[in-house]
């Protein structure tokens, strides 16, 4: 039997360690050497188990562009629930539901992700499918489609990763 | 405040009761997911209430925790079953 | 400070009811997971706001916050993977009859 290590980035393995660490640090809230060694024995553990998935390690850039791009998220998210508000109380129901497809520009993984689950997160579209960087997307409205058809989110999405490799 | 939140307590109870009858009613097994998913977000919400109605939050919001973490295991093993399998 | 997080926590309450209704009228699956993600999204995200605001600044606060989190990260993975369940099994999609 031959035992084939995989290959580990280490950046990967310390950021996933620290936010696992900091999560087990909140649920525990104790302070002591014993529980503070077994959470980076147990984090750890965890981390070289999960890294096998995606090397992708963010740059700090991509982090705070990240953070700008939030903002806008949550205006676009408080502005189709209200439309989203009004479509279900309305009494006769004017809902056009429609599938549609979207072929995007991002040419990186971890783009991809951020895109799709940005579209789910918006009340309103969900994305069904996803192969490479094309997404089936169901919409429950007219506006709601051509919202997602105007490219906005998705050169917003872009600009977060300028500046990667692409690897798609 | 401690009536505002018994009031809340018993709104949301009601809205746990609406999205029974989706699970129950269901003509897919989808909407049953759905449904169920609904559900433990709603249920999510009502243990931080409790615990900050008995003032007890410390102890109430790791369940709620544990709760969101074992939801998503559940939800997602439903549905990978379901796409390999199809509808029944 | 209780006024600001009762009006957060009625504002939610107002959404969740809302979606609670679109569970009951929309037509399919795919048009309920709509409403079902209106709940996750801005519903559960007002109220826990309010309630963290509630309780002060404490560790319970930043514990609340983490819960929503968690909600924003986990929920949108949730309604993806039944609605791709959901498609790749065949079910129609409802549509607008065009007379």
């Amino acid at each position: 039997m031959v035992i084939k290590f995989r290959k580990v980035s280490l950046g990967f393995l310390f950021l996933k360690t620290m936010a696992l660490f900091v999560f087990w640090v909140l649920l525990s809230a104790s302070f002591e050497w014993v529980h503070l060694v077994l959470g980076v024995i147990c984090s750890l553990a965890v981390a070289w188990l999960n890294s096998g998935h995606s090397p992708f390690v963010p740059k700090l850039r991509v982090w705070l562009r990240f953070l700008f791009y939030l903002p806008w998220l949550f205006y676009k998210i408080f502005q189709s629930s209200f439309h989203l508000t009004k479509l279900i109380l309305h009494p006769a129901l004017p809902i056009d539901p429609k599938l549609f497809s979207v072929k995007s520009k991002l040419n990186h993984h971890a783009a991809v992700v951020l895109f799709g689950n940005s579209i789910t997160l918006t009340p309103g579209t969900i994305t069904a499918e996803v192969d490479r960087n094309n997404l089936i997307i169901h919409a429950l409205d007219k506006a709601l489609s051509e919202d997602i058809e105007s490219k906005e989110m998705e050169s917003k999405i872009a600009y977060i990763f300028k500046d990667e490799t692409p690897d798609l | 405040m401690k009536i505002f939140l018994l009031y809340i307590l018993v709104i949301l109870a009601i809205l746990l009761a609406v999205y029974l009858y989706r699970v129950l009613r269901g003509p897919t097994i989808f909407d049953r997911v759905l449904g169920l998913n609904g559900i433990s977000t709603k249920a999510i919400i009502l243990l931080i209430v409790i615990g900050v109605y008995f003032d007890r939050v410390d102890m109430f919001i790791d369940i709620s925790t544990g709760y969101a973490l074992l939801n998503l295991v559940g939800a997602l093993a439903v549905a990978k079953y379901l796409e390999q399998k199809g509808a029944p | 400070m209780i006024m600001l997080s009762i009006i957060f926590i009625v504002a939610g309450l107002f959404f969740l009811i809302v979606a609670a209704v679109g569970v009951i009228r929309l037509p399919d699956v795919f048009s309920r997971s709509h409403a079902v993600s209106l709940t996750d999204s801005l519903g559960a995200s007002l109220m826990l706001v309010g309630l963290a605001l509630h309780e002060g600044l404490s560790i319970n606060t930043l514990k609340i916050l983490v819960v929503l989190a968690l909600l924003y990260i986990l929920n949108p993975v949730i309604a993806h993977a039944t609605i791709r369940a959901a498609l790749r099994a065949g079910v129609k999609p409802w549509e607008k009859e065009t007379p």
